[in-house]
């Protein structure tokens, strides 16, 4: 499968016209990573956003006096990153692979300027990045329901 | 037994084995002293008395086929925390088993999703090790088990094993990890989206907390699992066991006589429902 036939295979191209899935793909490249690779290093300049097409991606937190958290881990099909869409541009958190891991790696800079350019293209992208935080959202709520404590055990 | 003859009167069992699961989970294994131990249905719940202490409904997570009868309780109440203290070759009293059973016959010919939370995965156990004993009769079989961290995992063993196979999708993952977990991370619902599965002919088993179930039931709803092809098995204020005296009511339907297991169709509603 060629970059561009990757690009339009994603959700967020469904819909749009073959001018605006250029757009996309030529903001695009196919990157691998391999075990313990870090896609994303929190404080780092947000640069990139990734889509998973193969393999595990861990998002850890350094949290002084306990080391480091992997707080979830996403796999193919879902992003990773979205520091990339907001001012300052500064990743929050570590994404590193636990397994061989391949993207689609978007520049971050051109997919904003391209989504300034084409709000079609800017609000099919958002589209795409808003189900997946309102997805990480509803499950961190229920992380921090911590549904399997022991009934009557502080949460 | 006891079940038909007199539905409330518990058979002496005594405990020939006892396996510490996890810091607060240990699973029993018992034998009649008297008549032989009736045959269950995967999903089925026997009323467990520890004489003189009370009584807890709590699911059969042995094989269906045979074997050694086995339950497996959390020590986290007034009933099951002198339980857990109970030694080997103590006798117990039993009555059972009640209740609805996972439909397998219904899943047969398509594939079919078990999503287990913590201690779900016991009740689940009979009805994996039954679709195991007829594989070719079922499509992809996918076992998603969710819990709170890796010391908190039930059946490890037994987990490795089956993934072990090939023929099955094991996937676990944990809401809190420590450092040396290298396994998936975050809520359990995450993973029926990266399971491998065919929402149209799928169908769905799950166990575990309410809230897990309720949100596990919308993710596979979203997924395109059929409303009545999703199946929970629920555990409110069992009793009596038998339908009499109305505690485990949930709607219309008393959950130890009509479930515990139920179709996502015809609990609309009632999941949201705090307290009746």
């Amino acid at each position: 499968m060629t970059l561009r036939e990757l690009v339009e295979s994603q959700r967020f191209c469904e819909g749009l016209a073959a001018g605006q899935c250029d757009g996309l793909a030529a903001c695009a490249t196919e990157k691998t990573f391999t075990p313990g690779d870090y896609l994303l290093r929190q404080h780092a300049s947000a640069d990139a956003f990734y889509l998973v097409l193969e393999g595990q991606v861990q998002i850890k937190l350094a949290l002084p006096g306990q080391g480091i958290v992997t707080l979830e881990t996403i796999g193919p099909d879902e992003a990773v990153g979205w520091s990339w869409f907001q001012p300052p541009y500064r990743c929050q958190f570590d994404a590193r692979a636990v397994t061989p891991v391949r993207v689609l790696a978007f520049d971050a800079g051109m997919l904003r300027a391209l989504m300034e350019r084409d709000p079609a293209v800017g609000y099919a992208v958002l589209k795409t990045l808003v189900a997946t935080l309102s997805e990480r959202v509803q499950s961190c709520r229920l992380q921090v329901l911590d549904v399997y404590a022991p009934p009557g055990e502080p949460r | 037994m006891s079940a038909f003859a007199e539905p409330t009167l518990p058979a002496p069992y005594r405990i020939v084995a006892r396996r510490q699961d996890t810091a607060d989970v240990f699973t029993w294994t018992v034998e009649p002293l008297g008549e032989p131990a009736p045959t269950f249905l995967p999903g089925q719940f026997n009323m467990l008395y520890a004489y003189g202490i009370g009584e807890v409904p709590v699911s059969i997570s042995s094989d269906p086929a045979g074997g050694p009868l086995l339950h497996t309780l959390r020590a986290v109440g007034s009933v099951t925390r002198p339980m857990a203290a109970l030694q080997v070759g103590e006798v117990i009293g039993l009555r059972g088993p009640y209740g609805s059973a996972w439909p397998l016959a219904e899943a047969e010919g398509g594939d079919l999703v078990i999503v287990a939370g913590g201690l779900g995965l016991a009740p689940l156990r009979p009805a994996i090790l039954g679709t195991l004993a007829r594989r070719a009769q079922f499509g992809r079989l996918c076992v998603l088990y969710g819990t709170r961290g890796p010391a908190e995992v039930l059946f490890a063993d037994q987990l490795a094993a089956w993934r072990a196979r090939g023929d099955i999708e094991v996937r676990v993952t944990v809401d809190r990890a420590t450092p040396d977990w290298t396994g998936e991370v975050g809520v359990v619902t995450r993973l029926i989206g990266r399971a491998g599965f065919d929402p149209a002919r799928t169908t769905a088993f799950v166990c575990g907390p309410e809230i897990m179930m309720r949100f596990a039931g919308e993710a596979l709803l979203q997924r395109g699992v059929p409303a009545a092809r999703i199946h929970l098995s629920l555990e409110r204020n069992m009793k009596c066991a038998v339908g009499y005296c109305g505690h485990c009511q949930l709607g219309p339907h008393f959950i130890c006589r009509d479930g515990p297991v139920l179709a996502w169709s015809r609990l609309a509603g009632l999941l949201e429902v705090a307290e009746l």
